[in-house]
């Protein structure tokens, strides 16, 4: 309480010294709930790719929709190690789609002859899965019934058809969400539709895959599987658990490096403005060092009295900022909810290290004035006008 | 050198110059010694220079002699270190100083207990203390008014009261009227006679006001830095 006196004793400079710090934290938790959110997806990204092997076409880039032919699979099972090797066919919702942040909107038929065998489980909030019979059917992931208001009963359109929609996913918080399902052999001819005629004329749609999933033998390492496969068939881009974590962690690293860097150099600003308010403070309060002395305060108590109010212009400043942050933070993602675009995460870890930070902004900038007011010279600072 | 009888703070032999600038010395004592004795009230006067504050500020431990010894109630303490000498100034000496010097921020019982907190009591019993010092002085209707809240006179009581609450052997007043008009300066004489004469507290006294060197039982002169018994101190 005297503390919160002391520092609100010159009370615009306390506020201007306190939102330099929140403008600060504010940018930390703001950049950092987009780095937390892009961790959370890379993470369940890696969840989803964990114990199986991906190829498809083209020697870079991961997910390639240039045809693979389903021909392809009875080669692949073959090869040791192989227990089963599952067909899907996916492509983007919007024909047009370009570079967008996060998981693009996707639209995938898979074969279904993997599904005992994968270990990301789906849950359904709504309905039913899709079994190999169905035909004009779909399941949507969490973030696209907003977008597609789906409902189940409803129909919703993918380029161009209709289909009902039979099953809602639960959310993964990875690439299920932004994704809908539909029967194999009707993504098969959406795909075959959309390919320019002089391609066309040289496939079959119902040979059509761009993704093939692998799946291991019980006890085979798919990294190491997924060498040898890749080492078999060079003209495929084959992707293990370990090539996919290193693919987006190399992507994010530098994004990440950079959010954290601009919110590092506006608390540089707010730490120079504390030592600023602080060096002042004891200035003024030079006499105010000299009486605690005479009473008999050890350097000791006279430094953390300092410190404790560095601190907590710290801790103000921290506050205020991330509940600033989450302010925006929740109304950003309140306003991308319906069109299932939310890009802030906001972790326990995050508000709590924002704060903790902030306090030790505070007393580290607070070192320096008060060791200097701890040393002055008790009869000095009584003279001190 | 255990002086019971006489002495309850000494200051022998102190020798202090301060340095201004390049080729500035200030000799401000120059050997100078003074033995307060036990339950007197001692007056110190003397013209500007002299050396009055410097003996005071050594013999209080804000400050080290660069020469000579200080003892309090037996004790050598101008070679103590500087964690001992906190411990000394919290709860052996009490101050009062000309400006008061109250924390503005503070309200009269905190700026009391403060004193206490310093000298090792917990926050709830400083306060105690401190509410209980302010009322004995007469200031149990002011517990929560901050310094700007009251007036001279009745800061100068605060500042008794911090400078009583540890019960110290000796209160050191630096010019402790020097702000105060004649009729407030004479009830804080009375005061502090009165609690030298109820508690045996000892007092001694920087001043230039005669009232407060004739409420005194004696008086010294300080002149070039030296103590003198000289009757007329000008």
């Amino acid at each position: 309480m005297r503390t919160f006196r002391n520092v609100f004793r010159r009370k615009f400079r306390a506020f201007l010294t306190i939102f330099g710090i929140t403008i600060g934290i504010f940018a930390l938790v703001v950049m950092g709930s987009l780095a937390e959110k892009i961790t959370l997806m890379v993470n369940g990204g890696t969840r989803f790719y964990a114990d199986k092997v991906t190829l498809s076409q083209g020697a870079n880039g991961g997910f390639s929709s240039s045809p693979i032919s389903v021909d392809t699979i009875p080669r692949i099972q073959a090869l040791d190690g192989v227990q089963l090797a599952s067909a899907s066919v996916g492509f983007t919702l919007n024909k047009d789609q370009g570079a967008s942040f996060g998981m693009p909107d996707l639209v995938e038929g898979n074969d279904l002859r993997g599904r005992d065998l994968e270990s990301f489980k789906l849950t359904y909030a709504q309905g039913r899965e899709l079994e190999p019979t169905d035909e004009d059917k779909a399941v949507v992931g969490a973030d696209m019934v907003k977008k597609l208001n789906a409902r189940i009963g409803g129909t919703i359109n993918v380029r161009g058809r209709d289909f009902t929609v039979v099953g809602i996913l639960d959310k993964t918080l990875t690439v299920p969400d932004t994704t809908v399902d539909i029967p194999f052999k009707d993504a098969q001819s959406i795909f075959y539709n959309d390919l320019p005629d002089l391609v066309k004329s040289h496939l079959d749609p119902s040979k059509l895959a761009t993704t093939l999933t692998i799946y291991p033998k019980p006890g085979v390492d798919p990294n190491q599987l997924a060498k040898e496969i890749s080492d078999k068939y060079p003209e495929y881009n084959v992707i293990g658990p370990a090539k996919f974590q290193e693919q987006v962690t190399n992507s994010t690293r530098i994004f990440t490096a950079i959010v954290f860097g601009v919110a590092l150099i506006s608390l540089l600003v707010g730490g120079l403005s504390v030592i600023n308010t602080m060096t002042m403070s004891v200035f003024e309060r030079t006499r105010e060092v000299g009486i605690r002395k005479s009473l008999g305060a050890s350097d000791g108590r006279i430094v953390r009295q300092f410190l404790a109010e560095s601190a907590l212009i710290g801790a103000l400043g921290g506050v205020t900022g991330l509940v600033l942050g989450w302010l925006l933070v929740m109304a950003a993602n309140a306003a991308g909810a319906s069109s299932g675009i939310q890009i802030f995460l906001l972790t326990p870890r995050l508000a709590v290290g924002s704060v903790g930070f902030a306090v030790l902004l505070g007393v580290v900038s607070g070192l320096y004035p008060s060791w200097h007011a701890a040393r002055l010279n008790p009869v000095t600072a009584l003279r001190y006008e | 050198m255990s002086d019971g009888n006489g002495g309850i703070l000494k200051a022998v032999d102190l020798h202090k110059v301060y340095e201004l600038g390049k080729d500035n010395l200030v000799h401000a004592l120059r050997g100078a010694s003074l033995t307060v004795r036990r339950g007197e009230m001692l007056a110190i006067m003397g013209p500007s220079g002299s050396g009055k504050s410097t003996i005071m500020h050594i013999m209080g431990c804000l400050d080290r002699p660069d020469r000579g010894e200080v003892w309090l109630d037996g004790h050598r303490v101008d070679n103590l270190k500087s964690g001992a000498l906190n411990q000394v100034r919290s709860r052996d000496i009490g101050f009062i100083f000309q400006g008061f010097n109250l924390i503005p921020t503070f309200t009269a019982t905190e700026n009391v207990a403060l004193a206490g907190e310093y000298a090792g009591l917990a926050r709830r019993q400083a306060k105690a203390a401190a509410v209980k010092a302010l009322r004995d002085i007469g200031l149990g209707d002011r517990l929560d008014h901050k310094p700007s809240e009251l007036s001279g006179g009745q800061q100068q009581r605060v500042a008794i009261a911090r400078a009583l609450v540890n019960g110290p052997h000796i209160v050191l007043g630096d010019e402790p009227t020097g702000d105060l008009d004649t009729a407030t300066s004479q009830e804080i004489i009375e005061m502090m006679r009165q609690i030298n004469t109820d508690t045996g507290t000892s007092f001694v006294l920087v001043t230039h006001n005669p009232d407060v060197a004739d409420a005194c039982d004696r008086k010294v002169c300080m002149r070039d830095g030296l103590v003198t018994e000289e009757e007329v101190c000008t």
